[in-house]
């Protein structure tokens, strides 16, 4: 077992941090009157855990009695789609945005399905089943439009909780029909708890202070990727008293050489080099604008102050357009070729001013 | 039809019995208005539509008709159809109750006019009232006017189609072929040695003709049927209402000789699905040989295919004819010489009496790419205007002419290189339209149909052209259009706006004047891309196995893991970090001897291994090293360019097996639990599985099962590690399939025994791998590997 996943709070009282949250949570579920929730925050702030400690709250041992299986839906022009389903009796789960375009249908069947039959347990503590839909904010309009009527329609049978990195991209009628519930991203302090009580668990030893410092700030607030870096970090040097270097994901070191490569050299070439290395990027499943983000971050830190503010305007831009397009690679190349342009013309410009000063 | 019906009637010979059977004032009286045909006599009959009008004019005169016996069915009919009406027999019944028919003549032309008139009595002239007259004369025109049409109203196409196999114009290799392989469905013909159909049919049962339009495929196939069935619609259902009866009766209506189906413009076949047209074919192929064995077997059906099929189709490489394809013996059309084109050509205008130099002919043949319709219709068109054919007319006349479909490849070389002074000509353009690019290559680009793979076509090119570009200037406005270009199309698929199609090819024509370059490096194919969209799938699908997998392995642990295995958590944070957990830094030493705190790690790794459901399996590497493999495998997402990251521990053999053997035992030991828990509810079906089970798992964790026992003796935990497989001792007395332990006759031991008594027989058994083969298990002797 992976201690993200051994050393996760159960229930609310479980919960480090946020305990404000934890207390509001919990009067909610005691209260009989459970409204539709929206949990959002960044990544690994705990709004997973905080979810099934609710569940928990609500109706007791039994939801951790899970049931995982594959939904097969089928579209009307016969596509099949497969999607995995969690299920506990009080509750389901469900990530409609595995299908893409025709997560409405998933979304469609799903409720219509646990709206129209009512909880058999005679011994559950509410009547309402819940539904979790996680990453809410990729679902498209039209399974957003889909979910605003059933969530008033059948709130007799069922509640809705949804998961979402931001709202942004949620329409007003559903953030207007839900509980929001922000969990922001633990503190260091916060997460500095955490990991030592992890450590006391897994019985790893003390883990040390600047390590864990490192550790923390490296994490930016995600507390599965801490945990998940202390791990393997413990597993490649069990000694960690010798303060081994911090492990980071393959993709970012990946990243941050590309970003030297582009600052390195501004030629036909390097453009056909980089190229390479963002397709073998994006080949690992790498989303885009994260790559983007990343290489921006690197070179950002390489280059001269005055460039620093046009390479992140313009890494923006060609973010937004590479959301608006298909191709990505083509958008991730037009930003590397815009950027060594304006290395480029940085440079050049320096020399023509050397070279009036000099004359 | 009408000639169909006409002849069916021929053969019933009831006209000869007329003349027997019928009472002599009977055939006077139809004689004496001589004109209902009568066979016998030599006189020419008239034609149908003025016999008709004649028969009701006769009918009063006729002493026949008071008593209402004698009824002739048409009587009433050509008043009101006079003219395009088939010709039915006339039926008349004569006084003792007999039905008579009564045929007519075929009409013979020409002479139709002078008879009408010459043959008739003078007495009955005024039978005939005047409008009818009129009606029968105008009838007779008009008939004239349909029988003959304007010579120039005929296309040319059609009037100089080559009416017989020599006429053919192309690779007479090529029709010979085609030939031949009808040739085989001659089941009387001389037999063919490579046929090795009980029917004496061809090895494929269907010719596919393929190649570009206007290269006389169709008149190929028609010349070589002569007697040719042609279908038009290709929806599946026809297979079943035309082909199928067509095939089986064997012969057409009317005639003696087989049919053959020409199916043209098969790649315009409709329906995927089963019930399509290529499916009903393809079945109608396959039919054949089940019923043919039937057929031994006494079954009377004749449903086999017996006659030839020959479908046409241009591209050859349509989706929809993958399966037609690899059954279908496949013959493709090329363009053939010019030469030969032009000659044919110039043949045609001599006889039509258009003045043509052949230079202008061939011009015409290369703008056209050698489609010999296209060439003649052109040519008709430029008969229309003017008396004689020259290279100017044809320029005008084919304006946009195939240049529609332009090979995208070729489309991309024309963005990256200036045209050639050969082509400019060619185009017979000036200076001053050379210099206008934008309307030319919008149009190409667009033309191509495939304005996506263009832009990749751009994309993958512009960077390896050389000209110097100091501020990359040239660079940014190439991404800047291919931005645009990617955001327009996306937003046209995604809104359905497909209006704006049309301004998509705009997008990618500014390649043009940013890097043409004459004699620069050659177009490529586009095909980075692919290579790298292949790659990503193939991990997609890693990831996908090990979310399912660790899905899977948790089932019971309520539901870990289901967060870390959401898409952009399991790529960005999961997959890397997994692999630096699952490689700790463990010594290849004996398990037995291991640390204790080695120990800890490795019982840990086994753990998450086995929850995760990751094994490493053995395989044998090119070189021949046996090499532990993860499964699935999760480490691609660790190894970039090729490498695998600096800070994990490169696998090493010894250690993997190590791991290998420590799961495999944790998997037996978790096995046996669950084994156990069932036993309360079906002790029976474990049993043999647990009993199995516990002979490893009773052993050291360490040891595993790689145990190999040798003479029955030696102490049974001593290691002997041969290189073969994992396999492991026979613990048990060896049992035969039924499961009794199997008694080696002692009368045959001992021989083998005293025989071999210097040397020790060393007995080494084997047991295949638990769960990887089927095989029953039997002890094998050492002397036999050697």
């Amino acid at each position: 077992m992976l201690w993200v996943d051994d050393y996760r709070p159960r229930t609310l009282n479980e919960l480090h941090y946020h305990v404000r949250l934890s207390q509001r949570l919990k009067s909610l579920a005691g209260s009989g009157d459970f409204p539709h929730l929206l949990f959002y925050g960044p990544s690994g702030a705990g709004k997973k855990t905080r979810i099934a400690a609710t569940l928990n709250e609500l109706f007791g041992g039994g939801v951790e009695k899970l049931k995982i299986d594959q939904r097969v839906f089928i579209t009307p022009s016969r596509k099949k789609l497969d999607v995995n389903v969690v299920q506990s009796n009080y509750h389901i789960e469900l990530t409609p945005s595995e299908v893409g375009n025709y997560d409405r249908i998933v979304i469609q069947e799903i409720l219509k399905e646990i709206a129209q039959t009512q909880q058999v347990d005679v011994s559950a503590k509410h009547r309402f089943k819940v539904v979790v839909i996680n990453e809410a904010d990729s679902l498209s309009r039209d399974a957003q439009a889909a979910l605003r009527r059933t969530m008033e329609k059948y709130m007799t049978n069922l509640r809705i909780i949804l998961c979402a990195n931001s709202t942004s991209r949620l329409i007003a009628p559903i953030k207007s029909r839900c509980l929001l519930i922000r969990v922001a991203a633990p503190s260091h302090e916060e997460m500095l708890t955490v990991l030592n009580h992890v450590a006391k668990r897994a019985g790893a030893g003390l883990l040390p202070q600047d390590m864990a410092d490192e550790i923390i700030t490296d994490a930016n607030g995600n507390m599965r990727k801490a945990i998940l870096v202390f791990e393997a970090m413990k597993m490649q040097s069990p000694d960690l008293s010798s303060s081994p270097p911090i492990v980071k994901p393959d993709w970012e070191t990946y990243c941050y050489k590309v970003g030297d490569m582009i600052i390195q050299e501004q030629t036909p070439q390097r453009v056909m080099e980089v190229r390479a290395k963002l397709y073998e990027l994006l080949s690992h499943c790498i989303p885009p604008t994260i790559i983007l983000k990343t290489v921006a971050d690197r070179v950002v830190q390489k280059v001269d102050e005055s460039l620093k503010a046009d390479i992140m305007h313009w890494a923006a831009i060609y973010e937004n357009r590479m959301r608006l397009g298909n191709k990505k690679i083509y958008h991730l190349e037009a930003w590397v070729v815009k950027v060594m342009s304006l290395y480029k013309q940085f440079f050049l410009g320096i020399e023509l001013g050397d070279l009036d000063d000099f004359i | 039809m009408a000639n169909a019906q006409v002849e069916a009637f021929r053969p019933t010979g009831l006209l000869q019995i007329e003349d027997s059977d019928i009472g002599l004032p009977l055939s006077n009286s139809f004689v004496s208005n001589g004109l209902l045909g009568d066979p016998s006599s030599e006189r020419p009959a008239s034609s149908g539509q003025d016999t008709l009008p004649h028969c009701t004019s006769v009918a009063p005169t006729s002493p026949l008709r008071p008593n209402g016996l004698l009824d002739t069915t048409g009587v009433e009919l050509p008043s009101s159809a006079p003219i395009t009406l088939p010709r039915p027999s006339l039926r008349s019944s004569t006084f003792d109750g007999k039905t008579i028919f009564l045929k007519r003549r075929t009409r013979t032309t020409g002479t139709l006019k002078g008879h009408s008139t010459a043959q008739k009595p003078i007495g009955s002239l005024l039978n005939v009232p005047i409008h009818r007259l009129i009606d029968e004369l105008s009838a007779t025109t008009a008939q004239g006017l349909m029988q003959q049409p304007d010579a120039e109203e005929t296309l040319w196409v059609d009037r100089y189609r080559p009416k017989r196999f020599t006429d053919l114009l192309g690779d007479e290799r090529v029709h010979r072929e085609v030939l031949s392989w009808v040739k085989q469905w001659d089941f009387y013909g001389e037999r063919f040695a490579s046929s090795e159909d009980e029917l004496d049919r061809p090895q494929e049962k269907i010719l596919l003709l393929s190649g570009p339009p206007g290269l006389g495929k169709t008149t190929l196939a028609h010349v070589v049927a002569k007697q040719a069935d042609t279908i038009d619609a290709r929806s599946g259902q026809v297979v079943d209402e035309r082909i199928r009866p067509a095939l089986e009766s064997g012969y057409a209506v009317g005639s003696s000789k087989p049919v053959l189906v020409v199916i043209d413009e098969i790649d315009g076949a409709t329906g995927d699905n089963s019930h399509g047209f290529i499916n009903k074919l393809v079945q109608l192929t396959y039919e054949k040989t089940n019923k043919s064995r039937g057929k031994k077997k006494g079954d009377k059906s004749n449903q086999v295919l017996r006659r030839p099929i020959i479908c046409i189709c241009n591209d050859l490489y349509v989706s929809s004819l993958t399966k037609l394809r690899s059954l279908a013996r496949v013959i493709r059309f090329t363009r053939p010489a010019d030469i030969h084109v032009v000659k044919r050509l110039q043949d045609i205008c001599d006889t039509e009496g258009l003045r043509a130099d052949s230079r202008a002919l061939s011009t015409l043949v290369g703008i056209s790419l050698g489609d010999l319709r296209g060439c003649l219709n052109t040519l008709q068109f430029i008969k229309g205007r003017s008396q004689g054919v020259t290279e100017q007319l044809v320029r005008s006349a084919t304006v946009g002419m195939k240049e529609a479909d332009a090979n995208y490849l070729s489309v991309l070389t024309d963005l990256f290189c200036p045209m050639s002074k050969k082509r400019v000509k060619d185009r017979g353009m000036g200076e001053a339209d050379e210099s206008k690019y934008v309307e030319r290559l919008s149009c190409a680009v667009e033309a191509t149909g495939a304005l996506d793979r263009v832009a990749l076509g751009c994309f993958e090119h512009y960077a390896n052209l050389h000209r110097h570009d100091a501020t990359f200037a040239r660079y940014k406005k190439a991404n800047e259009w291919l931005v645009a270009y990617d955001i327009l199309s996306g937003s046209m698929r995604a809104e359905r706006e497909y209006g704006v199609l049309q301004y998509l090819s705009y997008n990618l024509v500014p390649f043009f004047p940013l890097f043409q370059e004459r004699g620069g490096p050659r177009v490529e194919r586009p095909k980075a891309d692919w290579e790298w969209h292949v790659k990503t799938r193939t991990n997609e699908e890693i990831y996908k196995s090990l979310a399912r997998a660790a899905r899977t392995g948790n089932a019971r642990l309520a539901g870990h893991f289901c967060d870390l295995v959401s898409e952009p958590v399991l790529s960005l944070e999961f997959a890397p970090l997994l692999n630096r957990i699952i490689s700790p830094p463990i010594r290849p030493v004996n398990s037995q001897v291991i640390r204790p705190e080695e120990k800890a790690v490795l019982s840990r790794l086994v753990n998450i291994m086995v929850s995760l459901e990751l094994r490493f399996v053995q395989e044998r590497a090119e070189d021949g090293q046996l090499v532990y493999k993860l499964d699935p495998p999760v480490d691609v997402f660790v190894t970039y360019d090729g490498k695998r990251a600096a800070d994990i521990a490169p696998p090493r053999y010894a250690v993997r097996h190590l791991v290998s053997t420590e799961i495999n035992a944790q998997l037996a030991v978790r096995h046996v639990e669950a084994i156990e828990r069932m036993k309360a509810t079906k002790p029976s079906i474990g049993a043999r599985e647990a009993n199995d089970i516990e002979n490893n798992s009773s052993q050291d964790m360490g040891e595993g099962m790689f145990v190999a026992s040798t003479a029955a003796d030696e102490p049974p935990r001593k290691r002997a590690k041969t290189t073969t497989a994992d396999v492991d001792a026979m613990e048990k007395p060896a049992v035969d399939f039924f499961g009794r332990p199997i008694m080696t006759p002692i009368a045959n031991n001992k021989p083998v025994s005293s025989r071999q008594q210097a040397t020790p027989v060393y007995r080494v058994s084997f047991k295949f791998k638990e769960g990887n083969s089927a095989a029953v298990r039997k002890p094998v002797k050492m002397a036999s590997f050697l």
